[in-house]
């Protein structure tokens, strides 16, 4: 199982990765939203705030690659969508849980960024174009970067294991 | 000369009555009769007892008659298993099988038996005309034309129809045999003797019964998608849509099962297409959910639910008129299902209409409550002008609403919002059996469910007003009331005819809405009545339950009512109302 | 032809409010990029579903939705498709729905072959009324309703299904998002009745084995194993393992799709009305005797 299908990194143009990029940024933005939407919808406000500030990141993220591809190569069509990658940076839908808490969120977050990171490590012994390789360093080590912050931020985090669903009410039968 | 006969038969299965009555029929219409005919069978599939009633009459014919004019009994122990459903009086000429020796004493229910008995060696005639004894029924049929003027032309057409392809030699025989009973006739003249006058010439008429006319009905409102499960007596209406919807474009699904019938019905409907189900007591039990999801959805449909015998099994091939409560009332949940009963094969066509009209005017499941009598007779109907009945369909959005943020349960001041379905362009929405908003997203919100249950209610509001749904006869200031619903009804008719030529100051009415139950209506007609009867064959007396809920009714104004399979006859009603006309002097 | 329609297109406002960490938002999310890449507009698409969690999710796409009765998704589906055989009709329901309640319908539409995309959210437990016993519950589980254990066989439905004679029977993941994206939309394009039976865990009464990462672990996929997916009999031969094993992929594909229901259908309704055209206002001259 591969997070990316139907793309061949030994051929792929500069132009397709770029867009293959901002594809990434938006489907990790879509998945914060989506999981700051369950999580708001199920009483943990302060995890559904974090999720929310995470899509944002993601989004400027996106737009910044998606300038750069508008300055390279306009407006010319893209080749590639969205149906051909997986999670590459946005966190599997078992991650989230109802009452979790932010530290549990920024373990969520971490490892969607380790997996972004092996991604591109993965990818980039295939990478034949030096143009392309150049950005796929690039992206990896913005991985390294954000990882790095989040790192950062669990540090000034609590120890203590959260336990808001030790409080939490049984599930509702309907 | 007399203007009216009513000949009941009764044997065996294997005896072919049911068949020599539908010839019986057929004859008497094709020279201008009026007509009608009921079967009535026991619990087998083939060789029980069985019998059949035909009622032959130069002027429209009400219901299938009271005491019998003629009685015919191949043999007595299947005849005497038909009990209040072949009654027999001192006025019957009872004809009977000779070598099944004379009738038992006991025969007549009212312990008054036949002046006139006459034993006809039919088997022996027939064996000794068509060389079988099977051949029984057409000397029945021979000695009918004899004695009470039958044309032997029409029976002979009839006899052609049922044997030409069954082979030359058979209708041969079969010839033989009715001369052979017409003779038998002129040898033994009858004591009293009575010739049926001749119908006046008159333009040909339909012959059919009330499943025939509801799937007629069904086909000309535009009904393209029918789903249902086998179940007596309502399985001809999906025999002959089966046959006959493809031909016009539409489909009929036999589903697995009741559910599965009603189901499928409910979808065609969410796909924009006029949908029916038909069914009877055990089935109607199994699609009670679907109807509320129907009802909540806000989706039309059209259920028809021919009565039978219950509960449960109950009597499958007897009529009973006790399903009133459960259609109105089998539901959880607040719900207003309209229910129309038809009271004649004829009203069928036009209570089917309306049902389809209703259904899709309102947006909502409608009930058809016919019953095993209605259903299954056959009768002669004047021709109807169906340019008469209107047509309606379904409230659809307009492009702009289509356009503009469409909601689906958009309140309107009538209640009524515009309904759109799969394949049309901006009309996207969430129909579900869980309370939604106007949008029709899933809501836990007690006012929004409270406005949805006004909305839903009102927009059957109009149905109150719908005087129109009601036969009324007589005076409208006459203190006694005579009031009844479905095959009843026809019962009751010809005893108000009776009671009016007797002067007794009665009037009539006969609801073909049910439910809701129209208050104005009562209101108005009770407003003179001091005594009165609710007729219906159910124990309960469903219908006057169901009147005592929503309407005063005046005290005098009672119950008449009795289990299945007992019909009613118009003396005895009769009997009924001059009491309570005695009681008002 | 439509416009390119992309996953979002299929989204619908309403927001889902599965427990966070539920199987369904990956079925959701999945079901988006199979839409997509079939094309159909929204509102061509009817989606019918039953009662349980997995049943919201009609709601939660663009497309035509009908959230029926428990068990009842079936019968409705076939209706819609038979009133009108150009819709795509999709029926969602969990393993109650399909395989208790509503499992008396399963083995009609699949030998009528009515053109329906079957999604079994199968989660081995009762969610939406709090943890009880399912149909497909493994035999000893403890939940509320069984709490020494259930005694029951569960019922196998990739073994019912096939033997039932469907002609496309395949079994996914969210565990397998590609893998089960692609498995919807080849479901969807299979021009006959498909089940898909998605092992869609339950985060709040699921067991732990069932849960997504334990998915991971184990799921096999049929592919990898060298299976034909034209071979009937070995479908029939692996469908055994459900309940101990997780395949995912394709068990059987029929080679040869026979006529869909529909269309003979509707092939019966074209010749039927070939020549003059019925008038609904004569359907009573039959019964005129002159």
């Amino acid at each position: 199982m591969t997070p990316v299908t139907g793309i061949d990194f030994e051929r792929i143009t500069l132009r397709d990765a770029l867009d293959l990029a901002v594809l990434i940024e938006e489907e990790a933005r879509d998945r914060y939203e989506e999981f700051a939407d369950q999580l708001a919808a199920h009483d943990t406000p302060e995890v559904a705030d974090f999720f929310s500030r995470m899509a944002r990141i993601e989004e400027r993220h996106r737009t910044e690659l998606l300038e750069r591809r508008r300055t390279l190569f306009g407006s010319a069509p893209s080749a590639v969508d969205r149906r051909a990658l997986f999670d590459v940076e946005a966190p599997g839908y078992e991650a989230a849980r109802a009452f979790m808490g932010v530290r549990q969120a920024l373990e969520t977050v971490l490892a969607a960024e380790v997996k972004a990171h092996t991604f591109f490590s993965e990818a980039l012994p295939r990478v034949k174009d030096p143009e392309l390789k150049v950005l796929f360093q690039e992206l990896r080590e913005e991985e390294v970067h954000h990882q790095a912050l989040v790192k950062a931020e669990l540090a000034r985090c609590s120890e203590k294991p959260d336990d808001s669903e030790a409080y939490a009410d049984d599930p509702n039968a309907q | 000369m007399i203007e009216d006969l009513v000949v009941g038969l009764a044997g065996s299965g294997g005896d072919g009555v049911v068949s020599a009555g539908e010839s019986l029929l057929a004859a008497a219409s094709s020279q201008g009769f009026y007509a009608m005919m009921t079967k009535s069978f026991g619990s087998q599939i083939r060789g029980g007892e069985s019998s059949c009633r035909v009622r032959l009459s130069t002027r429209k014919v009400l219901n299938p008659g009271g005491v019998l004019d003629v009685a015919v009994a191949l043999n007595w122990e299947d005849f005497r298993r038909f009990g209040a459903e072949l009654p027999i009086g001192p006025g019957t000429v009872l004809i009977h099988e000779a070598k099944a020796g004379p009738p038992p004493a006991d025969l007549a229910p009212s312990g008054r038996m036949p002046r006139e008995v006459i034993g006809v060696p039919l088997a022996e005639l027939a064996k000794a005309s068509a060389g079988t004894d099977r051949a029984k029924t057409t000397i029945v049929l021979g000695v009918l034309s004899g004695w009470f003027g039958v044309p032997q032309e029409a029976l002979d057409r009839g006899l052609q129809k049922k044997f030409a392809q069954k082979g030359e030699g058979l209708l041969e025989a079969n010839r033989k045999a009715l001369a052979r009973g017409i003779s038998f006739a002129a040898e033994h003249p009858l004591a009293a003797p009575r010739a049926l006058a001749r119908p006046e010439a008159s333009a040909p008429k339909l012959l059919c019964d009330g499943n025939e006319m509801c799937a007629s009905a069904a086909i000309f409102s535009g009904c393209e998608f029918f789903g249902g499960y086998p179940i007596t007596p309502s399985t001809e209406v999906m025999q002959i849509l089966s046959r006959e919807l493809p031909r016009y474009g539409g489909v009929v699904l036999q589903a697995e099962d009741e559910i599965s019938g009603v189901g499928a019905t409910v979808g065609a409907s969410f796909a924009g297409k006029k949908s029916m189900t038909a069914t009877s007591g055990p089935g109607m039990s199994l699609k009670t959910e679907m109807l509320g999801l129907a009802s909540i959805a806000e989706l039309p449909l059209v259920l028809l639910n021919v009565q039978r015998g219950g509960p449960s099994t109950g009597m499958p091939t007897k009529p009973e008129q006790a399903d009133l409560f459960q259609a109105a009332f089998s539901a959880h949940g607040d719900v207003l299902r309209p229910v129309l009963a038809p009271s004649s094969v004829e009203d069928t066509f036009r209570l089917t209409v309306e049902a389809f009209n209703l259904a899709e005017k309102y947006q909502t499941p409608v009930v058809i409550l016919s019953d095993q009598e209605i259903a299954q007779r056959k009768e002669t109907v004047d021709p109807i002008d169906v340019s008469r009945f209107e047509v309606l369909e379904r409230l659809r959005p307009t492009s702009e609403q289509l356009t503009g943020g469409y909601q689906r349960f958009a309140e309107t001041p009538s209640g009524v919002s515009p309904l759109s379905h799969p394949g049309m362009q901006g009309g996207n929405y969430l129909a579900a059996g869980i309370e939604h908003d106007v949008k029709g997203a899933p809501t836990a919100s007690g006012a929004t469910h409270a406005a949805m249950n006004t909305k839903r209610f009102r927009k059957l509001a109009p149905l109150q007003e719908r005087s129109d749904l009601f036969e009324r006869q007589g005076p409208p200031d006459a203190p006694i009331a005579l009031v009844s619903w479905g095959s009843s009804a026809g019962v009751a008719r010809e005893a108000f005819a009776l009671a009016r030529a007797r002067r007794l100051p009665v009037k009539l009415l006969i609801p073909s809405l049910l439910y809701p139950v129209a208050e104005p209506v009562y209101r108005a007609f009770f407003a003179s009545v001091r005594a009165g009867l609710v007729l219906e064959l159910s124990h309960q007396g469903q219908l006057y339950r169901v009147l005592r809920m929503f309407v005063d009714v005046p005290p005098g104004v009672t119950s008449f009512a009795r289990s299945g399979a007992q019909p009613f006859r118009a003396d005895e009603l009769l009997e009924r109302l001059e009491q309570q006309a005695e009681a008002l002097r | 032809m439509n416009a390119f329609l992309a996953p979002n297109d299929y989204k619908s406002p309403l927001k889902p409010i599965w427990c966070p960490g539920c199987g369904d938002y990956g079925v959701l999310q999945a079901l988006y990029r199979a839409l997509s890449a079939v094309g159909r507009p929204p509102h061509e698409i009817a989606f019918i579903s039953g009662i349980g969690c997995s049943s919201r999710i009609p709601g939660y796409t663009t497309a035509y939705g009908f959230n029926t009765l428990h068990g009842r998704a079936l019968p409705i589906a076939q209706g819609v498709k038979l009133a009108n055989p150009d819709l795509l009709v999709i029926v969602a329901g969990g393993d109650g729905d399909g395989f208790s309640i509503g499992g008396g319908h399963v083995p009609h539409v699949i030998r009528r072959n009515v053109d329906l995309t079957y999604l079994v959210m199968d989660n081995q437990v009762y969610g939406l009324t709090k943890g009880q016993l399912s149909p497909t519950s493994p035999r000893g589980l403890k939940t509320v309703t069984s709490p020494m254990g259930s005694l029951e066989q569960p019922i196998n439905p990739l073994l019912t299904v096939l033997a039932y004679g469907a002609g496309f029977v395949a079994q996914a993941t969210p565990a397998d998002m590609p893998g089960m994206t692609a498995l919807i939309e080849e479901a969807i394009r299979y021009p006959g009745f498909s089940f898909v039976n998605i092992q869609s865990p339950c985060i709040t009464f699921g067991e732990e084995d069932q849960q997504l990462k334990a998915h991971k672990a184990r799921m096999k996929p049929l592919a990898s194993l060298g299976h034909d997916p034209a071979n009937q009999l070995a479908a029939l031969d692996l469908a055994r393992a459900y309940g101990t094993e997780l395949y995912t992929g394709v068990f059987y594909r029929n080679p040869s799709p026979p006529p869909t229901y529909d269309a003979l259908v509707r092939q019966r309704q074209v010749e039927l009305q070939k020549g003059e055209p019925r008038s609904r206002s004569r359907v009573l001259d039959g019964y005129l005797k002159a």
